[in-house]
């Protein structure tokens, strides 16, 4: 009870309240300090920051006005640098362009992320057609991630045979095929939109155009009876037919004549493609008209 | 003889068909006349094929030799659409007499069918035909909604015997759009391919919305840039076939990380059946990542749709 005899002037009470103010004062201290210092210190922080990005900022712009500077004092060697620059350049080009004409060989890739895409282009008698692509992955084993050859093209049995155990054969047997077929389908076509005088009928085709089933006339003004043709492509792997069925169902068809022409045919069908027997055909008629005529 | 090459003509020669033997046979112009009248040709196949193989054996059967008969083998596949489609009425009206099947020739390597179905004593009801579409030369028909569940066996089997196929199987590949079918059976969606000739860069550049105001800046942007890269390896950049709904039909157990709980008690398999449906299932699924309504990579149940051609599935535990 020392203390509160020496500090007391009003008693306990008033002893308590002198307490109470001290230890609330002391309350505030401890709080409006941190407040502010906190603040303060961010206040510095951001201070030095940006005194810190103005430096560098003007530092930059030193060096570039000195690159500047050097460069303006280069200038010969800089023009030199631009047509080098120019060879380069043109270099590439040239590159690029060879590598873009690499297509008309019929077989090209290019290299992916994955491993290579090949490119075939089919052809026939000049003529430039589809191209096909094959995107392989080069992995243990070597797959096809995704291709844009027709569904009734026998990829998966060509890839069964040859992709694992030898690349090139399989490259060279699906050009084979592709080449085959574009070939077929071009001359169905032709013979469709440029011959269509000469068809006495619709002609029938399936997917992989290896069985064409026609009638047609030698004259397109028609005074002769139609012939019907069945041609058969069972080799899948060439352009020409492999059975040739040719009939005639005219009044006389037991004369020679009719026999010699229908021979004759057949032999056409077998050993040229659609669009020249049917320009032989059409060079005859003119034959006959001329004859005619004079 | 080398062993491969007798294995090779073993083969070679159980692919033929008993019907085809002889003439096969004959046009190889291996094995003569004579000897091959020394083979008994009603006994079962592999029988035969070892008889004939050690004719081949005994007359040193060449590699060359085993080619030949190979070519000769190939069974290359002359469709005929007249053949197909006399010999697909003539299926149908053998086993039902009131049927009407009528034929379309749409694009050049397509027909379309159609196919009123009757019963035994009922006239074909036209309000409710079935349209069949086959492409020549593939191993793929599409066909609609058949009422009539019954009929299905028969039109498979006229199918199947019409193209001159085996057997005939049915996919879980459902849409309203045929060229997106078409597209998914055919792998006819994914056209895009690396070539020197290409106008477009390859490294497309994965710009975010530039239009917002440059004072907003993308907190997560290698995230959001992550998202975008998997979704492109996995989507591509093609249009997605379009597809209305995936269906999947659940029996598996409960799994779950919280250990305990009542469904991780089950023993028994859960059943459920979830189904997403979309005017565009493909892009809406394309979509879900970029819009951050679902983690990069997609459930593969999900992304295998187009891949695997079909959209419903049935889910067991192994």
């Amino acid at each position: 009870m020392e203390w509160a005899n020496d500090k007391s002037k009003g008693g306990v009470l008033a002893h308590l309240e002198r307490l109470e103010t001290q230890m609330s004062r002391s309350c505030k201290n401890l709080e409006d300090p941190p407040r502010e210092t906190a603040e303060s210190d961010l206040g510095t922080k951001i201070h030095k920051l940006r005194c810190l990005r103005d430096k560098l900022r003007a530092e930059v712009k030193q060096r570039q006005a000195r690159i500047k500077a050097s460069t303006a004092n280069a200038e010969p060697d800089q023009t030199l640098e631009i047509s080098e620059q120019e060879a380069v350049g043109g270099k590439e080009e040239n590159m690029k362009a060879i590598l873009q004409a690499y297509r008309f060989t019929g077989l090209s890739g290019k290299r992916t992320s994955r491993g290579v895409c090949v490119c075939i282009s089919t052809a026939f008698e000049g003529n430039l057609l589809d191209s096909y692509f094959v995107d392989l992955v080069i992995q243990k084993p070597l797959r096809i991630h995704h291709h844009s050859v027709p569904v009734f093209i026998p990829l998966e049995e060509i890839s069964a045979k040859y992709l694992q155990t030898n690349i090139q054969h399989f490259l060279f047997c699906l050009c084979e095929y592709l080449n085959a077929y574009a070939g077929r389908k071009y001359q169905a076509d032709q013979l469709q939109r440029d011959f269509a005088a000469f068809l006495a009928g619709p002609l029938q085709r399936n997917s992989l155009c290896n069985l064409l089933s026609f009638t047609y006339k030698v004259e397109p003004q028609g005074r002769s009876f139609p012939f019907c043709a069945r041609l058969l492509y069972k080799d899948l792997t060439t352009t020409l037919p492999t059975d040739v069925t040719i009939t005639y169902q005219g009044t006389d068809a037991s004369s020679t004549s009719w026999e010699e022409q229908r021979a004759s045919h057949e032999n056409l069908f077998f050993t040229k493609p659609l669009y020249q027997v049917f320009t032989s055909f059409a060079r005859n008629g003119e034959r006959l008209d001329m004859s005619l005529v004079s | 003889m080398d062993e491969t090459v007798a294995e090779f003509i073993k083969r070679t020669i159980l692919k033929i068909p008993m019907t085809e033997m002889m003439t096969i046979l004959k046009a190889w112009d291996f094995l003569p006349e004579n000897q091959l009248q020394t083979v008994n040709f009603r006994q079962r196949k592999e029988s035969l094929v070892q008889d004939l193989v050690l004719l081949c054996e005994s007359k040193r059967a060449s590699l060359r030799d085993a080619a030949l008969l190979d070519i000769i083998c190939e069974d290359v596949d002359l469709f005929d659409m007249e053949r197909f489609k006399s010999s697909f009425e003539k299926i149908l009206r053998r086993a039902l007499k009131n049927v009407t099947v009528s034929f379309r020739d749409a694009e050049e390597n397509a027909v379309w069918i159609r196919i009123a179905w009757g019963t035994q004593y009922r006239k074909p009801n036209q309000y409710k035909p079935v349209y069949v579409v086959y492409y020549s030369q593939t191993p793929y028909a599409f066909t609609s909604f058949c009422h009539l569940k019954s009929n299905t066996p028969l039109l498979s089997q006229a199918l199947t015997v019409a193209s001159n196929h085996h057997k005939i199987v049915k996919m879980d590949l459902r849409s309203r759009y045929l060229d997106s079918l078409k597209a998914i059976v055919f792998k006819q969606y994914n056209q895009k391919f690396e070539t020197h000739n290409s106008t477009m860069p390859l490294q497309e550049t994965l710009e975010l919305d530039m239009h917002m105001d440059s004072r907003i800046i993308h907190e997560n942007k290698i995230e959001k840039e992550r998202v975008q890269r998997v979704t492109q390896e996995t989507f591509g950049d093609y249009p997605q076939p379009r597809l209305e709904f995936a269906q999947y039909k659940l029996e598996t157990k409960f799994r779950s990380d919280f250990h305990g709980g009542i469904l991780a008690e089950r023993k028994e398999p859960l059943r459920c059946l979830i189904k997403f449906s979309s005017p565009h299932l493909l892009e809406a699924l394309k979509s879900l990542a970029p819009a951050g309504i679902a983690d990069a990579p997609l459930s593969p149940l999900l992304t295998c749709i187009p891949n695997k051609g079909m959209n419903y599935f049935k889910i067991r535990d192994k």
